[in-house]
């Protein structure tokens, strides 16, 4: 029989590890899995689905934890260097995802795999070295306890090699911190969803990797004009320059323009010290460098410098989350702490948005007279105090003292303590929400309140209607929405902009790429994806056949949620956002107007209305008809 | 004289995008590891280029217990591959580490200074040079640099004495 072959793109493996047997086994990648959920997120999606259900603590060696690189990663699209870790979070206890950049994915790929699929729970802590193809479990007893970049740099020696590429956690995973994250190459993260954490519970410290094989390309003679033209574009973007003249830090002056810049525990959408904290002060005193990831025309990263005093460090840039969340969302306007906090929380493995949040909400409960130096074991906790701030993520990554409660997250903490403390929580289904205001920007509400995976700004990363995209906003979305659905303020047709968004990334994140230079800058779309994987993977699909994928991805991901009880009801945001008019600046008197949206978002979907379950013809539509029969075994009938 | 590969690692962002055109341009596939050219991140801050200079007297030509390391009539140092036994001799010689074992043959792969990377660099530092040209080049961002401040003190003294023309 012919040796079936190869399709390009792809590594063509799976590399399965059960922590507790100690055994790395590598698994073929089936080709009709691979068209179907794409790669990246669509895989984390369906396995997830497949192998975690409502039984299973997120905690428990029951889990599973997944890295899972698409066919685009460690090509030539640009900004191709992305990778996906999935598991059940232990933040939200339903599908749980988080997402990294730098060169960790890439190499993976030339080590051999396209996931890692990791089960069960050591006896004592290792590392997974994969070296060109194989892969072994290494005693990590002399890295428990460390730091992310102690962690990288002793690994490096180890094998002595520089060019090993490293993916770990640091204390705040071993500690089962619930906003843990798993960081790459330093000081690049897999933030959200607490999956730091699952790798922590498995007693996983890092995932060390390199190797020489091939990302094969389909279709070589061909390939390199397609490429061309995609780089061409992203240089002609005026979107470019500025990226890397400031990264995302100038998104702080941005946002105070339009009153989507959270301060004081999202009270306000403005913050009048924003100038202190932006993007241009940082240029202007601490960029050492931009940085760009693999493929990278953008270049966002960068390096900055606090040359002395208490928060001295060298190391990666924040970027306009960390700026947010640790700065005017906790009335922080000492901008050194925000770099040494946000570098701090890369050290100890945390996300900076969950961080920033939980230590904002125990700032109003603070400021409420709720919170005391009772329960604080005598911090201050006044807004804008940053050594507090700096102190608190020490004592978060360790659970001391109050730290042990502010690790559970803001939703966990607010029920531990009480006291009215929960209305302060600014979170959807008990994920802190990210750095939009949204009542500045109601797509980014909805954005929030139906991401699969908690409050999420970038499942839908809705931000055309930001500013001044109208032309590309006609042209992705049709220009009979126009003026309405470019209107940041206007409820209407949100429910379409968010819906064609979430299929989008969910393609963009399955093929492992950016979601810039594809949602923003608005320059690479389904055309170009068509034309690309045609001459790297070598298969033809239509335009129609990856928005279809990218629906099967968000509707998969919402039966995962469904599973757990997940319904309408905890498509929410907090009632602050949706019934407190915003106080001040240019979006004053703005509420979330969620529930229209939800109407049109569900009805958008294929969803039912009343209760947030997927139809029965949509499910069957995207092809998830066994999905169908394992809800109906969970006693769970989906409307026709 | 030499003619190389250069970038400036201070402008250089290690994208990385030249280890994958220059894979594909000489074997058809996505493999840094078969690269000509790699990029070295050094942490933090600098990313440096390594590529073959081409030196006046190579290393690694007189390493070659083959004869299959030779310098051409454009001062390019070029492998005969069918002469090469990949020994590793020349790796071991080359003082930059500018030369490298293909994974697959084993045998010696280096830069030729093609240029055929150069036209990828996002951020255009990555050129081929001679020594002359770069040091030009540097002379010349000097000059800049000093006499941009000169000019700013001039208009700064002008806008002290009162804004005449």
């Amino acid at each position: 029989m012919a040796r079936k072959r190869k399709l390009g793109g792809y590594a063509g493996q799976h590399l399965h590890v059960d922590m507790t047997k100690g055994l790395c086994k590598p698994v073929p990648l089936e080709k009709e899995f691979a068209v179907k959920y794409i790669g990246g997120q669509g895989f984390a999606s369906r396995i997830l689905y497949d192998q975690v259900g409502p039984q299973t603590n997120p905690l428990s060696p029951d889990n599973i934890l997944i890295w899972a690189t698409g066919p685009f990663t460690g090509t030539l699209w640009p900004q191709a260097s992305r990778y996906v870790v999935g598991a059940k979070s232990p933040l939200t206890g339903i599908f749980g995802e988080a997402h990294s950049a730098g060169h960790w994915g890439p190499e993976l790929k030339f080590g051999g795999f396209d996931t890692i699929i990791v089960t069960g729970r050591a006896k004592n802590p290792a590392y997974l070295l994969i070296d060109n193809g194989k892969a072994k479990l290494i005693d990590a007893k002399d890295l428990w306890g460390r730091n992310t970049n102690e962690t990288e740099e002793i690994i490096k020696e180890t094998h002595r090699d520089p060019n090993l590429r490293v993916s770990c956690i640091g204390q705040a995973g071993e500690n089962l911190v619930r906003f843990a994250a798993i960081i790459n190459d330093y000081d690049r993260a897999a933030a959200r969803s607490g999956i730091g954490a699952v790798a922590g519970s498995k007693r996983l410290k890092a995932v060390a990797v390199r190797g020489s094989q091939d990302i094969p390309v389909a279709k070589p003679d061909k390939y390199l004009k397609v490429i061309e033209k995609l780089h061409q574009k992203m240089l002609d973007s005026p979107f470019t320059a500025s990226r890397a003249k400031y990264g995302t830090t100038n998104l702080v002056e941005l946002m105070q323009e339009i009153g989507r810049l959270p301060s004081y525990n999202m009270r306000s959408g403005v913050f009048a010290e924003y100038q202190k904290i932006s993007g241009e002060a940082i240029r202007e005193h601490y960029l050492v460098k931009p940085r760009a990831d693999y493929a990278c025309l953008q270049r966002c990263g960068r390096y900055t410098l606090v040359k002395a005093g208490p928060y001295a460090y060298c190391g990666g840039s924040p970027e306009y989350e960390s700026q947010s969340a640790l700065g005017s969302r906790c009335g922080n306007e000492n901008l050194e702490s925000i770099l040494y906090g946000h570098h701090l929380s890369n050290l100890y493995g945390m996300d900076t948005i969950s961080t920033g949040a939980t230590i904002s909400w125990a700032m109003e409960a603070w400021d409420e007279g709720l919170i005391t130096a009772e329960d604080t074991g005598g911090l201050d906790l006044s807004w804008g105090n940053h050594e507090t701030i700096v102190k608190l993520i020490h004592m978060i990554a360790h659970r001391e003292g109050f730290g042990d409660i502010l690790a559970e997250g803001s939703f966990r903490a607010a029920q531990k303590i009480g006291r009215g403390t929960e209305k302060f929580v600014m979170h959807s289904k008990k994920q802190e929400i990210a750095g939009q205001e949204p009542r500045a920007q109601k797509s980014m509400g909805l954005a929030s309140a139906t991401a699969a995976r908690g409050a999420d700004h970038l499942y839908a990363f809705p931000v055309l209607d930001e500013i001044g995209f109208d032309e590309e906003i006609g042209i992705r979305y049709g220009e009979k929405y126009l003026p309405e659905i470019g209107d940041r303020l206007d409820p209407k047709y949100k429910g379409i902009m968010v819906k064609e968004n979430e299929d989008f990334c969910a393609v963009v994140e399955s093929l492992g790429v950016c979601k810039y230079g594809t949602v923003i800058p608005p320059v690479l779309f389904y055309e170009d994806i068509v034309t690309t994987y045609e001459v790297t993977v070598g298969i033809s699909l239509t335009e129609a056949e990856f928005r279809l994928a990218g629906e099967r991805i968000v509707n998969l991901n919402r039966a995962f949620n469904i599973r757990e009880g997940i319904r309408r009801k905890d498509d929410s945001l907090p009632r602050r956002l949706t019934h407190t008019p915003a106080p001040e600046g240019p979006s004053k008197g703005q509420v979330v107007e969620l529930d229209q949206m939800l109407d049109e978002y569900y009805e958008q979907r294929g969803w039912n209305v009343k209760d947030g379950l997927p139809t029965n013809h949509t499910m069957r539509r995207v092809k998830l008809e066994d999905v169908v029969e394992d809800l109906a075994k969970h006693g769970i009938v989906l409307p026709n | 004289m030499r003619r190389f590969l250069y970038a400036d690692p201070t402008v250089c962002v290690g994208c990385r995008i030249c280890e994958a055109v220059c894979s594909f341009h000489w074997e058809k596939t996505l493999n840094p590891k078969k690269a000509r050219i790699r990029v070295r991140r050094v942490d933090p801050g600098l990313d440096v280029v390594v590529a073959c200079r081409n030196c006046e007297h190579p290393w690694c030509v007189e390493a070659c217990p083959e004869e299959a390391l030779q310098k051409n009539k454009q001062g390019i140092v070029v492998v005969k591959s069918k002469k090469c036994r990949g020994c590793g001799a020349c790796v071991e010689a080359c003082p930059f580490g500018a030369i490298f074992l293909h994974p697959e043959t084993q045998k010696s792969i280096k830069c030729v200074a093609c240029g055929f990377c150069t036209t990828y660099c996002p951020v255009n530092t990555l050129r081929i040079t001679t020594e002359e040209e770069l040091a030009a080049l540097k002379q010349q961002k000097v000059i800049q640099h000093e006499c941009g401040n000169l000019l700013e003190e001039l208009r700064v003294e002008r806008e002290e004495k009162g804004g005449e023309e």
